[in-house]
């Protein structure tokens, strides 16, 4: 984990920035790699996610911050053709293990995707749906559980009164807090956000970075994002990624303020992307 | 450029009133010629409902609703007696038998074909299935008749006395001389006609769940079963239910094979090995030496396949208002 990522110096930063100390590693990759058939996607790519700590993703479309999540969690496993080499463990577990219980691994790792993706039952079902794969538990435990998870996405006061509706009824930027709360009522370890905010208006994006940022007392997160903004806004550690490589992986605050390499530079100023 | 504005010129003014005029007169036609084509299947469907009801009328008024509760049927009896329940109950019974294969069975070919089959199987299952859509109804029941009628008769039967031998019920359900004409042998001809229906029509509405959708629920740690019973069906199930619904019209109307299989006894029996006979098959198997009251009878029970199926599919409507209303919709 010290592979890129130690600063020493913080530099004054012009984005306010807590300078956290070295979490200790949640999710550790090394030399991984990763194949879309013939075609080469991510090379050689080393970092960690700090237990608890935001990890941000940034890098123009194409440069494999997506495919770096979906292997997180081997979502890539659903499709022929495609995948990975190298080592990356979860804790003391190696997610690209082909015998590990893929619905365990999703269990921990969660994931938020770029588009909401309610289930099409009610929003009741939608939470208590996850949380029903994994534990026997009685109705007034369910609600309880619901209820919970609703807070956490921040969720509650809107759909207490509509638990029974649709969970498509809602706005699109309740739906993705909808996913999010769906997400946090299985109690993973990891949250893997996709461009959650992509879809969203500037109210709702919002809400959905405070809520980021409070779940990041919990959980360890990774955010895929294209919002330069948004990335020095809630993440703790950046990752620039660049043609299937990772350029840059240090502190937010070093990434936006003073860039060792050339290419990030460029590309947090707006010169390419 | 210059030839192109001389030429303008000469044309006059352009008149742009005129001009729309004529597009309108175009959109009128238009708007009167797809709204006869819709107005003609009306008109279609009350003729022959209205032509069904003149011909049964004599019917109706000699025997009334005792028609619907009546089994005996004996046209050349002196007056002729006849009764629908016979061909209702088998028509029902062979439906509902086939339904019960054809509805599962479909449906797990085509989730095996969406979300597990490998690539190169793909292709070969999905022309297989539709050359079974493919197959005219009377090499079915040829094929019923030669080699299902048999195997059912000689084997499967006697397996299934032995296996329910006095157990109430579902003894009586499978006991009886074999056949090789039965409403089994039917149903399951019928199962396997209506089975490119739901597989077709579900493999169809399947591809419409949003991968992203699909991603989700692998994401919350859902196994394929899970993904299938609780993301892709009820997204799809107004598709998969219509699919379902016309399965169920081309089994209670499907005439030729099961005329052939089914045996057209018009007595009911507790069996589904006894022969039997259904209403396409009475109506297909009598028509052509029917006179007076019997022909009469004959279209009445027409009729009254016309008002089952309508029936049916008002149902699977109040069924599908329910559904949604339960997923909050």
């Amino acid at each position: 984990m010290t592979d890129l990522s130690v600063s020493t110096t913080s530099p004054s930063a012009a984005i306010p920035q807590k300078s956290l100390p070295e979490a200790p590693p949640k999710v550790t990759a090394r030399s991984l790699n990763f194949y879309y058939g013939e075609h080469h996607a991510l090379k050689n790519i080393n970092l960690t996610l700090g237990t608890n700590r935001v990890t941000a993703f940034i890098g123009p479309s194409g440069c494999g911050k997506s495919t770096l999540l979906r292997i997180f969690n081997r979502m890539y496993d659903l499709y022929p053709g495609q995948r990975a080499t190298g080592q990356l463990m979860l804790d003391q577990t190696n997610i690209l293990d082909p015998k590990l219980d893929l619905n365990l691994l999703r269990a921990r790792i969660g994931m938020v995707f770029q588009k909401p993706t309610p289930f099409p039952m009610t929003i009741y079902e939608n939470i208590a749906f996850g949380i029903r794969l994994y534990e026997k538990i009685s109705k007034s435990e369910m609600d309880d559980r619901v209820e919970k998870a609703l807070r956490g996405g921040a969720l509650w006061t809107e759909v207490k009164d509509k638990l029974n509706a649709s969970g498509l009824s809602l706005s699109g930027g309740q739906q993705q807090r909808l996913c999010i709360a769906r997400t946090v009522a299985v109690r993973p370890e990891v949250i893997l956000f996709d461009e959650p905010c992509s879809a969203l208006d500037p109210i709702s994006t919002a809400k959905v970075e405070e809520l980021i940022q409070e779940l990041s007392e919990n959980y360890t997160i990774a955010i895929v994002t294209h919002n330069m903004q948004q990335a020095a806004r809630v993440s703790d550690k950046t990752a620039f990624m660049y043609l299937g490589e990772l350029i840059e992986f240090d502190d937010t605050s070093k990434i936006f303020t003073s860039p060792s390499d050339r290419r990030t530079q460029d590309y947090i100023t707006g010169r390419f992307g | 450029m210059a030839v192109q504005s001389d030429a303008m010129a000469a044309a006059g003014p352009y008149d742009r009133a005129k001009a729309l005029s004529a597009f309108k007169l175009g959109d009128i036609t238009f708007y009167w010629i797809t709204r006869a084509c819709a107005i003609s299947v009306l008109l279609i469907l009350g003729g022959i409902i209205l032509s069904l009801i003149a011909g049964a009328w004599p019917a109706m008024k000699e025997y009334g609703f005792a028609f619907l509760f009546t089994q005996r049927w004996a046209p050349s009896a002196d007056p002729p007696v006849l009764g629908a329940l016979g061909p209702v109950y088998g028509t029902l019974i062979t439906s509902i038998i086939a339904m019960m294969i054809a509805i599962p069975v479909g449906i797990g070919i085509a989730v095996f074909l969406t979300e597990l089959c490998p690539q190169w199987l793909r292709r070969p299952i999905g022309i297989a299935i539709e050359l079974l859509a493919g197959i005219p109804s009377i090499i079915y029941g040829m094929w019923g008749f030669f080699v299902l009628g048999p195997f059912l008769a000689n084997t499967f039967q006697p397996f299934m006395i032995r296996l329910f031998d006095g157990v109430p019920v579902l003894g009586a359900v499978f006991a009886g001389p074999p056949s090789y004409l039965s409403l089994f042998n039917a149903a399951l001809i019928l199962a396997i006609m209506v089975l490119p229906f739901i597989t077709a029509i579900s493999v169809d509405v399947f591809k419409t769940v949003p991968p992203v959708l699909k991603e989700a629920a692998y994401g919350v740690g859902c196994t394929t079963w899970e993904v299938v019973r609780n993301v892709v069906i009820p997204y799809t199930r107004v598709g998969v239910i219509g699919g379902i619904m016309l399965a169920l019209g081309r089994a209670l109307g499907e005439t030729m094979a099961v005329t052939f299989i089914i045996g057209n006894s018009f007595r009911i029996s507790s069996s589904i090995f006894a022969p039997g006979t259904t209403i396409s098959a009475a109506i297909a198997s009598e028509f052509a030496e029917s006179d007076g009251l019997h022909q009469s009878g004959l279209i009445l029970l027409g009729l009254l396949l016309f008002v089952l199926t309508f029936i049916v599919l008002a149902c699977a409507r109040l069924m599908l208002m329910r559904l949604e209303r339960k997923a909050g919709n």
